[in-house]
């Protein structure tokens, strides 16, 4: 393996252990063990960095929080190093196969929830998000060793400008529409019930449609740049493609969330539901290579 | 009995036109919509995982589900009726429920209501109270200036002794709506427009060398001067690439190289590298030495009877009245080993003549192996294997769709762009005079939206720091929180000193 390769791998490694970290710490946030028996109550929501008794939990879990928080950051932190290094290693983005997808998508959908983490205010969301990337972390080192070298791109990905735009803006919907769900998981948990440490459901139905609002229009563009892409190498910007489909499959789910919403005034619960069922659909659609055949069937798996 | 009465009273509506109305409200209903997206979505999924292993999976683990694989398997979904006719009503419906919203819009964005009630005001989420002795035209004016320094239109109308006022921003955003729908509807035209006035040529073979025709009356042929490739240590294409000549009649119209990701573009087609394979050059005469086939065959089209990895090809030699089979060796030796009879090795091939009809002189079939640069004798025929050869699989396509589609593109992400960065946020608000002083209540309209309250929140703090104003907000849902059923109404969270 070439020493940049090796490097990046470790720093992969590093990556995943501050990721882990950083989701132990966020959950112990959120269930409290530690928590305060008082019923402090929280207000619209607890604030990164605030003091302990607005969060309504005891000052250890505010403690875990921060740290959680930082971790998430060290696992940006490392991972970004260990993409830059084998971008460097391979003279391209890692985005060929599903190792260096599900690596980047780690990093994005860490570095997104960060930053919706800082509009908001709110840690909580973290407790969904962040095992969610530990999740995609196992996959990755669950993946063939071989998986870990750098290989020459087949032909018909040698396109380094829509390589790059297309597959990272598909991971950057993947990330949002993860954030998404996390904050739509909250609310249902949130809806109804008296749980002092979570957000106020306006918030977290407003940060889900936030994310959908970077993660919808990323969704389009990366439908329409790989009709681009297709009609420069396959000679049709459209082919029926499984995986052409599935993301078209994805895109009307979030198409139903955004409609309903605006114009129906659907809040809340059943936009919730939508979106549960749209991050299902990204699911289908990231890990569909493992049953589809067609034009996408190449990532290595 | 005064039921019946009014029932009475109400003229009847010709049949005719209660259908219309029907068919209206149907299309321009957005619960309809939502319903047609959603059965499109569930069709494009049905459509989905038949290009996937997952009816076969279903097949074997679920019984009596093996008939219901095979239609599934058999159902294009995406030609279908059903998936045709949910599309076109689609179409239909988003440019009718587009239209029927526009003068709403168009309204709500150029004559705005600017009077409000007092009971809008009390039953907003979140509203704000700001108290000031100065007179009441001073601080609507002082509200309006600071609302315009922060980019809002404001609008005030003076009604019962009380200064009505509404301020909004990214009111043009409202019209982000137009161009998305428009986009979508175009992007269905583009395909039609694609499919009725394009072609489309997949696998479009010939081998080095050779010139064929395209067709499609272009009149224009396509010649492949050359092919190469180059593999990396595994043995795997890194890049194949085909040195083409379009010719019109004799005269040259367009040479270029094209790789998979470079086509060449000449007039409104285009020629794409798509694939690549194995040819031969044979020659053929006849028993008087009569040269009567000198072709390159590509080897690839058909495969072997026995060995799915030998390919081969087969051609009819109609001066001789016999078919002639030519087999490749093994591509893939490792697979299946067992099927590889014929154990053909590099360089060689595998002739085989046969008979077609009565008229043909030869009893029977004859075979032989040949290499490279030899010649045999397959009955009365001399069959010389001149050399091995690469094929080149092109596309050639004519899409007219496609400046429409581009168009559609550049639309549909302007017209998200606009809708979801550029939200119209409005305040509303009632400027009166109070016993000490004047009282001004501002709301957002902002029903169930935590950015917009956020952003007022922002606002009342800008007016809070600028203007002598004791600023009281209220939000309703954090009061909510706080003590469930406790009103907001009575539930101040924040009062902030004056300026």
């Amino acid at each position: 393996m070439d020493a940049l390769v090796r490097l990046a791998f470790y720093c992969f490694a590093a990556s995943s252990i501050a990721l882990a970290g950083s989701a132990v710490c966020y959950l112990l946030f959120a269930f409290g063990w530690v928590r305060d028996r008082q019923p402090a109550l929280a207000g619209a929501g607890a604030s990164v960095g605030g003091p302990a008794v607005s969060l309504g939990i005891g000052a250890m879990a505010e403690s875990f929080g921060r740290f959680a928080t930082m971790l998430a950051w060290f696992s940006v932190l490392f991972q970004g190093l260990s993409i830059a290094l084998r971008s460097v290693a391979a003279g391209r983005l890692p985005l060929s196969n599903m190792y260096e997808f599900s690596k980047t998508f780690i990093f994005l959908i860490v570095l997104v929830y960060l930053l919706f983490e800082r509009w908001y205010g709110v840690r909580q969301v973290g407790t969904v998000v962040l095992p969610i990337a530990v999740g995609m972390a196992l996959y990755v080192w669950s993946l063939p060793v071989s998986m870990r070298e750098v290989d020459p791109l087949i032909p018909a990905l040698q396109n380094p400008p829509l390589l790059t735009l297309h597959v990272s803006l598909a991971i950057l919907a993947y990330a949002t529409f993860a954030v998404s769900f996390a904050a739509a998981v909250l609310y249902l948990a949130a809806d109804g019930r008296r749980i002092g440490w979570l957000p106020s459901p306006a918030l977290l139905d407003d940060l889900a449609y936030r994310a959908v609002t970077v993660g919808f229009p990323a969704m389009t563009l990366v439908l329409i740049l790989g009709s681009v892409w297709a009609h420069r190498a396959w000679g049709t910007y459209w082919s029926w493609d499984p995986k052409e489909t599935a993301s078209l499959f994805t895109w009307l789910i979030y198409g139903v969330y955004l409609h309903s919403r605006s114009l129906r005034g659907w809040r809340g619960r059943r936009s919730a539901v939508v979106l549960l069922i749209g991050f299902g659909a990204v699911l289908f659609t990231y890990f569909g290579n493992y049953i589809f055949g067609g034009l996408h069937a190449y990532g290595g798996v | 009995m005064a039921q019946a009465s009014l029932a009475h009273s109400v003229p009847s509506r010709p049949p005719l036109e209660v259908a219309v109305d029907r068919v209206w409200r149907f299309l321009c209903s957005v619960r309809a919509a939502i319903w047609e997206i959603a059965f499109l979505a569930v069709l494009v999924l049905v459509g989905t995982l038949r290009g996937s292993s997952v009816p076969r999976w279903i097949a074997d683990h679920v019984p009596f589900t093996e008939d219901l694989v095979v239609r599934w398997y058999a159902w294009d979904v995406f030609v279908s009726l059903p998936f045709m006719g949910i599309l076109t009503l689609l179409a239909v419906a988003i440019a009718i429920c587009t239209a029927n919203r526009a003068p709403g819009i168009w309204t709500s964005i150029s004559r705005p209501t600017v009077a409000t009630t007092q009971g809008f005001l009390r039953n907003a989420e979140s509203s704000a109270r700001l108290t000031s002795e100065r007179p009441r035209q001073e601080l609507a004016a002082d509200l309006a200036r600071m609302m315009r320094a922060e980019r809002y239109r404001v609008l005030t109308e003076e009604r019962n002794g009380e200064t009505h006022l509404y301020a909004d921003r990214f009111r043009w955003g409202k019209l982000g709506t137009f161009p998305f729908h428009l986009a979508l509807i175009l992007v269905l035209v583009g395909g039609v427009v694609g499919a009725r006035w394009g072609f489309r040529e997949t696998d479009f073979i010939v081998p080095e060398g050779v010139t064929r025709e395209l067709g499609h009356e272009t009149g224009v042929s396509i010649r492949v001067d050359d092919f190469s490739e180059v593999y990396d240590e595994l043995g795997v294409a890194k890049e194949y690439r085909s040195d083409l000549t379009i010719l019109r009649e004799e005269d040259v119209v367009s040479t270029g190289s094209i790789t998979v990701n470079n086509p060449l573009t000449f007039g409104d087609t285009t020629i794409y590298q798509s694939g690549f394979g194995q040819a031969v050059r044979l020659q053929v005469a006849d028993q008087s030495g009569a040269l009567i086939l000198d072709e390159s065959l590509p080897l690839g089209p058909y495969t072997a009877k026995t060995n799915p990895d030998a390919p081969a090809a087969v051609l009819d030699i109609p001066p001789a009245g016999v078919q002639l089979t030519v087999i490749a060796p093994d591509a893939n030796p490792a697979n299946q080993p067992e099927l590889d009879q014929l154990r053909l090795r590099s360089g060689q091939m595998y002739l085989q003549v046969r008979p077609v009809n009565g008229s043909s002189p030869l009893a029977g079939v004859e075979e032989s192996v040949i290499r490279q640069g030899e010649t045999v004798a397959l009955g009365d025929l001399a069959v010389t294997f001149v050399r091995e050869k690469r094929f080149t699989v092109l596309q050639v396509a004519r899409n007219p769709g496609i400046p429409i589609f581009i168009a559609a593109s550049l639309l549909l992400v302007g017209g998200l762009a606009v809708s979801f960065y550029f939200p119209h946020r409005r305040i509303r608000g009632i400027v009166a005079a109070a016993p000490d002083g004047t009282v001004a209540t501002l709301a957002p309209m902002a029903r169930r939206d935590w950015s917009a309250q956020k952003v007022f929140g922002q606002v009342i703090d800008q007016i809070g720091q600028a203007l002598p104003v004791a600023v009281e907000r209220t939000d309703r849902e954090a009061a909510e929180r706080a003590e469930p059923g406790r009103t907001s109404a009575q539930t101040a969270v924040g009062l902030e000193p004056i300026a």
